[in-house]
């Protein structure tokens, strides 16, 4: 269980589903949180853990991201659709604790940052790091575009919703709801 | 000095909302829960909503904050682990009542937002095998990468802005970091908490090295 914290621990491989240990899946989450910032920094790294264990799919993924963005909150509650996805209420409500501790930390960091904030290697170490979770972030994005029946049709839609959402005009369960409905006229 | 210092809260509150006899006591928590309740049913739209939000009610209708101290805080909770919002729900809680206040603010905002959450998901699940829901889904799933490329995107250029900004060589190092941590986990397959704290350290040194080297010049 304790192997989720080895940074070199590579998951091992499942064949097909297994059952769930609740406990792994919170670990997974947390540490997938602690190492990341932002409410979606913490997908490449479980990407990379949940499906070689056989504890999520691809296809949750996109299922669980479409639905953080429709339902009130922080985007960053996509995992907790996830959980519900892979566990049911338990696997949420994990998910719901495992991404709310770390956050908590605001307060010592708050603390802190004020004497070592400007300090060049906190500065360099926080650069560095966000500029990793933003190039994963891109590949886990793309690896979502394999894993899903692309087509013209879906590009069309992916270049609709990148020029809606840079009008900043209109809200984003707006978009989804009209690439629902579009999805619905062009694939049903 | 702490972002809400003690002095910090004294002068704020003669100058605005609250009374000086009560302007180091902490809120009461129901209207903090109440607050914040009513933010987390009623935050349809992501983070920015959200954020949008907590300035109305928290600075402007309630004025148990300033404006300028919300930014502050926003600011230094881009640095924590995990969801911003939360983090700022965490010390605006903190900062108004104490731990109990963390209590009340997150169980707030999180209980009508993450029940809403959880009763759409099983909803989709119950429908799922539908065909309109498939048809539906395979128009949210483009809309989803999408937004998640204009994410990756928003994620990067205020870093790559901030290096043009210094010098040509900081942004090559903040391309290379980029790509390389890209790279690293398609063409490498390391482990993405690998390529992470590597790229952490190589900005820890690289741009130091850089800042002692003194090349001149922005883009």
């Amino acid at each position: 269980m304790w192997d989720v914290w080895l940074p070199l621990a590579e998951p091992e491989q499942a064949h097909g589903w297994r059952m769930i240990d609740p406990v792994r899946l919170f670990l997974l989450i947390l540490r997938a949180t602690l190492f990341s910032t932002g409410g979606s920094g913490n997908l490449p790294m479980l990407y990379h853990d949940l499906p070689p264990l056989g504890y999520a799919s691809e296809q949750q993924f996109a299922e669980a991201l479409a639905i953080g963005q429709v339902t009130p909150g922080p985007t960053g509650l996509w995992v907790v659709s996830l959980g519900y996805l892979v566990d049911d209420v338990r696997g949420a409500l994990l998910a719901t604790v495992a991404i709310t501790l770390p956050p908590l930390l605001i307060l010592v960091v708050e603390r802190v940052y004020r004497r070592i904030g400007t300090h060049w290697a906190v500065q360099g170490f926080l650069r560095g790091l966000g500029l990793a979770v933003a190039g994963s972030f891109a590949v886990v994005i793309v690896g979502l575009v394999q894993g899903s029946a692309f087509d013209f049709g879906s590009l069309l839609i992916v270049v609709a919703s990148v020029g809606l959402a840079l009008t900043r005009r209109v809200p984003v369960p707006i978009i989804i709801g009209a690439a629902a409905m579009l999805g619905g006229f062009l694939y049903r | 000095m702490p972002l809400f210092s003690r002095q910090r809260w004294e002068t704020r509150s003669k100058a605005n909302t609250r009374q000086d006899d009560t302007a180091l006591q902490p809120l009461p928590l129901l209207p903090l829960l109440l607050a914040w309740l009513s933010i987390g049913g009623q935050s349809f739209g992501g983070g920015s909503s959200t954020l949008f939000l907590i300035r109305r009610v928290i600075v402007e209708q309630r004025g148990w904050v300033s404006d300028d101290e919300v930014t502050k805080a926003w600011a230094i909770c881009q640095i924590v682990p995990g969801i911003n919002l939360l983090a700022l729900t965490t010390l605006l809680g903190w900062r108004l009542s104490g731990a109990w206040g963390v209590v009340a603010a997150l169980g707030g905002l999180l209980v009508p937002s993450v029940t809403l959450t959880i009763v759409a998901t099983a909803i989709y699940r119950s429908m799922q095998h539908l065909n309109v829901i498939q048809a539906a889904l395979r128009g949210i799933i483009p809309a989803t990468i999408g937004l998640g490329i204009l994410m990756s995107w928003q994620l990067a250029h205020p870093l790559l802005r901030s290096s043009r900004a210094e010098n040509w060589q900081s942004l090559a190092l903040s391309l290379g970091l980029l790509v390389g941590a890209a790279l690293g986990v398609v063409m490498l397959r390391m482990p993405i908490v690998l390529v992470l704290g590597a790229a952490g350290l190589c900005g820890t040194f690289g741009y130091h090295w850089l800042s002692r080297n003194k090349p001149t010049g922005g883009v």
